[in-house]
């Protein structure tokens, strides 16, 4: 699997949707602070504190890139494979269909993570330098709510690349992932106002349970859960994607 | 150890509906270069995707070197290349990426080869040049390049001088055929370019509308593509007739249209048309005709609608 992992990894380094997604990630962490430090028209680092950054707008915003930018990731980076027709020469390689999938997986959600990690921490870390470090989060707290953020990326990714693996069109994946990612909860509430099943499945839910991070301490019952549902949802999807790829015939 | 590269045996595949191959007994031997011939939607690709792996029989087996089952199928995929409905590339990366991921894919030791297969194909000015840019003709060489990585046994080429240009098509007919006598590669070939196969294939498949027609050799290829008097007159039985006792000679045909195909006889013409009209025929049509791979695929298929 090794040989599949350094394909994929190469590949990942070349993939343009990726570089500009990073890109594109940077610029809004870099520009984002000087909307914190705006007040009445005049910037000041005077009164805000880092910790309450990291915690509130940046792991926060970071939730609607997370919603979103894996979306379009997994369009260019996976569906696009069929339409190229790499798909092709990957799948008559030689190498097991379970072994492509969780290579491709594998990798998908290293690019995810890594989309992810960069507004928080690039976020974060201008308005720590901006304000000289002051009042900033703990280790503990820190890489807690990070850990947990980008746990729940890798949950996504795990759900997105098997949708990109069944529908082959990057245009169909990015817009239905999107309109997934963003309805799901609207859904599910309404739906579970009529079949009481749907409000647990929501409950339990990666997509439902993200909003949680911020707010769950440590003592809680709810970082337990935190941890186990994106872990659970992450081999439920992989395994579930790499059934779906060995069954599927490649066009 | 098999002497054969791929066999298939009672070989089906249905989409709901539709039968895309029947019962096809498909066998390629070891160092031939098979000549996969059919009209769009004939089957050609169908079974090439399912030697490849990348659809699944409905009923039938497959065999590559020998080795049939799932996994030792799998195993044997190693052992070959491809191309598949066209070159398969990277649109954002340069030729040498392209074959760099690949390499990578197959676990191919050492980059040395990425520059020999370049070279091999005529590609190593591409430098930098996104394959988005590249013309067909340079992705057909890019995905032949591709194919070769790692010095494949078997080569499933599908349309690969599709887009090239006169020069490109005997350069690569040339390299394929370097590849199969040097190297001893097995080729499975299909194109829509017939005359292009009769110069190149050693063996030929010929597929429509999902069954396996026949099968032949090069050898028996041009035997039944030999020239032929044509000859059709009032009485076609008679004629044959004429043509055993006269002529002395039973190398001939009587087709279902009443034309006479006499194999015997090209180089004095006269001595036939005497024979005939001396026996009362009246001689409606006579001509010296030959088949090529084109018109004997047409006739194999059903004939004259097709032209």
């Amino acid at each position: 699997m090794s040989n599949l992992l350094r394909s994929e990894l190469f590949k990942l380094r070349k993939d343009r949707s990726f570089r500009t997604l990073l890109a594109v990630l940077g610029v809004i962490s870099l520009l984002y602070p000087l909307l914190i430090f705006y007040d009445d028209g005049t910037f000041s680092a005077a009164a805000v504190s880092v910790r309450d950054v990291f915690a509130g707008p940046a792991i926060g915003g970071d939730f609607y890139v997370l919603r979103m930018a894996p979306c379009v990731f997994a369009g260019f980076f996976i569906s696009s494979e069929y339409a190229i027709g790499t798909m092709k020469t990957i799948g008559a390689s030689g190498n097991g269909r379970l072994r492509i999938f969780w290579a491709k997986l594998t990798v998908f959600t290293l690019g995810t993570v890594v989309l992810a990690a960069v507004f928080p921490i690039l976020s974060t870390g201008i308005c720590a330098f901006v304000t000289g470090f002051r009042d900033m989060p703990g280790v503990g707290e820190a890489s807690r709510l990070l850990g947990l953020t980008l746990l729940f990326a890798a949950a996504f990714a795990s759900i997105m690349a098997l949708c990109a693996i069944v529908l082959t069109d990057s245009g169909k994946t990015i817009g239905l992932l999107i309109l997934f990612f963003i309805l799901f909860d609207i859904i599910m509430t309404e739906l579970a106002k009529k079949f009481a099943w749907i409000a647990t499945l929501q409950e339990y839910s990666v997509l439902h349970l993200l909003d949680a991070i911020p707010a769950a301490d440590a003592a809680s019952g709810m970082t337990a859960r935190l941890i186990l549902v994106p872990v659970a949802t992450y081999a439920a999807f992989a395994c579930l994607g790499g059934y779906v790829f060995r069954k599927k015939e490649i066009k | 150890m098999s002497d054969y590269v791929l066999r298939t045996a009672r070989l089906t595949k249905r989409y709901k509906q539709q039968l895309a191959l029947r019962d096809v007994d498909l066998a390629i031997k070891k160092g031939a270069i098979y000549g996969f011939i059919g009209q769009n939607g004939a089957g050609k690709s169908t079974l090439i995707r399912v030697a490849a792996g990348l659809a699944y029989p409905t009923s039938g087996s497959l065999e590559l070197f020998g080795q049939a089952g799932e996994e030792r199928l799998t195993e044997a995929r190693r052992r070959i290349g491809t191309i598949i409905e066209g070159p398969a590339l990277y649109p954002q990366m340069n030729a040498a990426d392209n074959l760099e991921a690949h390499r990578l894919l197959k676990g191919i030791p050492g980059k040395a080869c990425v520059a020999r297969m370049l070279a091999l194909v005529g590609l190593q000015s591409a430098g930098r040049k996104k394959v988005k840019n590249f013309s067909l003709g340079m992705k057909q060489r890019l995905g032949l390049a591709i194919a070769l990585l790692g010095d494949p046994e078997f080569l499933i080429l599908d349309e690969p001088i599709n887009g090239l240009d006169p020069m490109g098509v005997v350069e690569i007919r040339e390299l394929l055929r370097r590849l199969n006598v040097e190297h001893g590669i097995t080729i499975l070939i299909s194109s829509h370019i017939l005359s292009e196969l009769h110069l190149l294939a050693t063996h030929y498949g010929i597929i429509h509308k999902g069954e396996l027609l026949e099968q032949l050799t090069v050898e028996e290829l041009n035997a039944r593509c030999r020239q032929f008097l044509h000859v059709k007159t009032d009485d076609p039985a008679k004629a044959a007739s004429v043509i055993e006792t006269e002529l002395g000679t039973t190398e001939f045909d009587v087709m279902p249209d009443g034309v006479v195909k006499l194999y015997k006889y090209m180089d004095v013409p006269g001595k036939v048309s005497t024979a005939l009209v001396r026996a009362g025929l009246v001689i409606e049509e006579f001509m010296p005709m030959g088949e090529d791979l084109e018109r004997y695929f047409m006739n194999r298929i059903g004939g004259a609608d097709h032209e």
